[in-house]
């Protein structure tokens, strides 16, 4: 178990300013089962209008608009977070959670993906949980980490094709490898310890629990992980969507700091 | 009754003359151009004797009610897949089902506002479900229009034939509308004009007193829904007759590229502040892969034995299902799952040896995409040709609403094919319309 303070800052500057802006956001983490959040500050400019929900994967989620003119949007949000409290999230029951074994565009595993799964030889009572850290250790041994090969709209397979890229795409394949077997399994955004940009992860679903593990890393998610939001793939999970009036040319910050 | 209808078929000519005029037409997209086009009406009417029409209107309110219940279960308990009535593949497979619309409940629990369901009668006088619709069916508006022409056309046919008056088709509607509205106007939002249906949208505004807005005369603020007038006033929208497809509704949920949509709507929806006919996620339900389920949902939710029946339907994915398939490959029509508009649907027995080789690799690599049902031998319905009375395969589309309880409308289009060798009744791809009468007494 951990105590930790974190600060999410994200900001987008436009050269000329926009009007009748509308946008959502999915940056806050929510308390559950595995970490507590207190002290918690959420400040979105501009603040014209904020309202919140809960979407449909139970994530919390702002949405407003701001129909003045700015030249900026921007978002931080800290707090403390008491991580690593369970080891596992409890999970609804196994035929609610179906959506989870399904492939997406993001995830729909090509020749390269199938060549790959067939390649790992699992033990005959292998279980599921078994089979996807055996997924997560291949993987990484296989997968170079490397920045600016991909970008937010790179798939599982496209990624494995090239053989390298980031998180997004270490989470995009172990889901799409995970779901070949039908294991339930889903994309989580958040924070690591430290100080960078957001993080991703997965988490499969396991005797009516979820288990977090970190492909980037090869481990299994314990303390060192704060959950923003989870989903089907990086679509359900895009922390800042938008849409304006204006021509504009935007440019985007963002961090992330975690320290104990 | 052949003899009292002569006067109106003279009057065929007239009356295509006056839809044209009016702009009744349809438009199509081919080569990714825009045609317009007139949707040909023939005068000799479909005619449903009153309690015939009753056993359809027991048995399409059944077949409704249940369809609304499955839509909810699936985006909320999910009972039907814990107690696999119908298999987890189907619905997380189907691209009508859309995992935004999880666990969110419309006002009132409708789903179905406004359901199209296809039947077809066979030779043996049998009434067979083809599809259900329930995302945004359109044609309500054909037979309305071309009733009230033919009534100024011919006067005396409708004195002398005992037929349901179905003028009441806005009535219908605007009260489907109402029991949902969250407070404030009704609108019925349209892509535009250069959409197939959008002369059905302007008229159906027109008939029920709402206004017909496009999404960039809607806003959300504040929770709420606002239509903005002409002079710049923004006024509170209650419930919304959408005429856009989920996928353009709302690009902060659905197609983020949607400029046609309103940003937010789905999330005022998902808050109960405003009511979207019919409800999102519908296709889950009206998928052809599903359709051979409803019949089992009906009694599964109701606990009733389906009064309708489907046209006898196959499934690939059912290993004995599969092996029927290709035993009676030559007479059997196979419908792909995720088409539509009479596209995707192919005959065996008008297969070439290669084509029908091609199909089956990709039915047994793919067999969740395909269901396979037998031919039904149409009861063929007269058209006149010239002065000619000729047989033509139809079909007919039932408009079922769900207000506080579902109704059924006394009427229905009709749709016919003009090549006298086609099954395919599509608007999209050439047919005609009837006016269907359901006699009075």
């Amino acid at each position: 178990m951990k105590e930790l303070h974190f600060e999410y800052h994200m900001k987008l500057s436009f050269d000329t300013p926009v009007e009748k802006h509308r946008f959502t956001l999915k940056c806050v983490p929510r308390s559950g089962e595995r970490q507590e959040i207190s002290d918690l500050s959420v400040d979105v400019y501009p603040k014209e209008f904020l309202s919140t929900y809960k979407d449909s994967f139970g994530n919390a989620c702002i949405y407003g608009h701001a129909e003045g003119k700015h030249d900026h949007f921007s978002a931080l949000v800290t707090g403390k977070a008491k991580t690593g409290l369970a080891p596992s999230e409890t999970a609804r029951e196994d035929y609610q959670i179906g959506l989870y074994r399904y492939q997406t565009n993001y995830t729909a595993p090509g020749p390269v993906i199938r060549a790959f799964a067939d390649r790992i030889p699992f033990a005959p009572d292998a279980t599921g949980f078994e089979k996807a850290l055996q997924y997560m250790k291949e993987l990484y041994g296989h997968f170079q980490y490397v920045q600016g090969v991909t970008d937010i709209s790179t798939t599982a397979e496209q990624a494995m094709a090239q053989g390298a890229g980031v998180c997004q795409d270490y989470s995009h394949i172990l889901l799409s490898l995970c779901r070949i077997q039908h294991i339930p399994a889903r994309y989580v955004v958040g924070m690591l310890m430290g100080e960078g940009l957001s993080h991703a992860w997965v988490e499969i679903c396991h005797n009516g629990h979820w288990i977090a593990l970190d492909p980037t890393n090869n481990l299994i998610v314990d303390d060192q992980h704060i959950k923003i939001s989870s989903g089907r793939d990086y679509k359900d999970c895009t922390v800042n969507q938008g849409v304006f009036v204006g021509q504009t040319r935007q440019t985007q910050e963002a961090s992330v700091k975690v320290w104990e | 009754m052949e003899n009292k209808d002569m006067d109106l078929y003279r009057h065929t000519d007239t009356v295509n003359e006056l839809l044209a005029r009016y702009g009744v037409k349809f438009g199509i997209y081919k080569n990714n151009e825009f045609h317009e086009q007139l949707f040909p009406f023939d005068a000799i009417p479909r005619v449903i004797e009153s309690d015939e029409f009753a056993y359809l209107e027991k048995g399409l309110k059944q077949r409704v009610t249940a369809l609304n219940l499955f839509i909810k279960d699936i985006y909320g308990d999910k009972k039907i897949i814990r107690d696999k009535v119908v298999p987890e593949e189907f619905v997380y497979a189907s691209s009508g089902y859309l995992a935004q619309c999880e666990g969110v409940m419309p006002p009132k629990d409708v789903f179905t506002h406004i359901a199209g369901i296809d039947l077809v009668q066979g030779k043996n006088r049998e009434w067979y479900i083809l599809e259900d619709n329930l995302r945004v069916p359109s044609g309500a508006s054909y037979p309305m229009i071309a009733r009230e022409l033919c009534r100024r056309s011919s006067p005396k046919t409708f004195q002398q034939n005992h037929i349901a008056d179905n003028r009441n088709y806005a009535t219908l509607l605007r009260k489907t509308m109402d029991y949902v509205n969250t407070g404030g106007h009704t609108v019925i939002l349209t892509p535009g004009r250069y959409n197939a249906a959008y002369f059905e949208h302007s008229y159906l505004a027109e008939q029920t007193g709402a206004h017909l807005v496009t999404g960039n005369e809607l806003i959300v603020e504040n929770d709420h829904l606002y239509f903005i007038d002409y002079s710049g006033k923004k006024e509170r929208v209650g419930a919304v007759y959408r005429r856009i497809s989920d996928e353009y509704l709302d690009p902060m949920n659905f197609n983020e590229e949607s400029l046609i949509g309103i940003p937010h709507i789905y999330d005022i929806y998902r808050k109960g502040n405003v009511a979207l006919l019919n409800s999102p996620g519908n296709g889950v339900a009206d998928d052809k892969g599903i359709y051979y389920f409803v019949p089992k949902m009906v009694k599964y939710y109701l606990d009733e034995e389906p009064i309708l029946h489907n046209a006898p339907t196959y499934l690939p994915f059912y290993e004995p299902d599969m092996k029927y398939v290709l035993e009676n490959f030559d007479q059997l029509v196979l419908k792909d799952v995720a088409e539509a508009g009479g596209y995707g649907v192919v005959f065996g027995s008008k297969m070439t040896a290669k084509q029908k080789e091609n199909f089956i690799t990709l039915l047994k690599k793919e067999p969740r995409r395909f269901i396979a049902q037998e031919v039904i031998d149409f009861l063929d319905i007269d058209i006149m040709e010239g002065d000619q009375r000729v047989p033509r395969k139809a079909d007919l589309r039932a408009f079922v609403l769900m207000g506080e309880e579902p109704m059924v409308w006394k009427s229905g289009l009709t749709r016919f094919s003009r090549n006298p060798d086609s099954f395919i009744v599509n608007s999209s791809q050439g047919g005609g319309f009837k006016d269907t009468w359901v006699l009075s007494q």
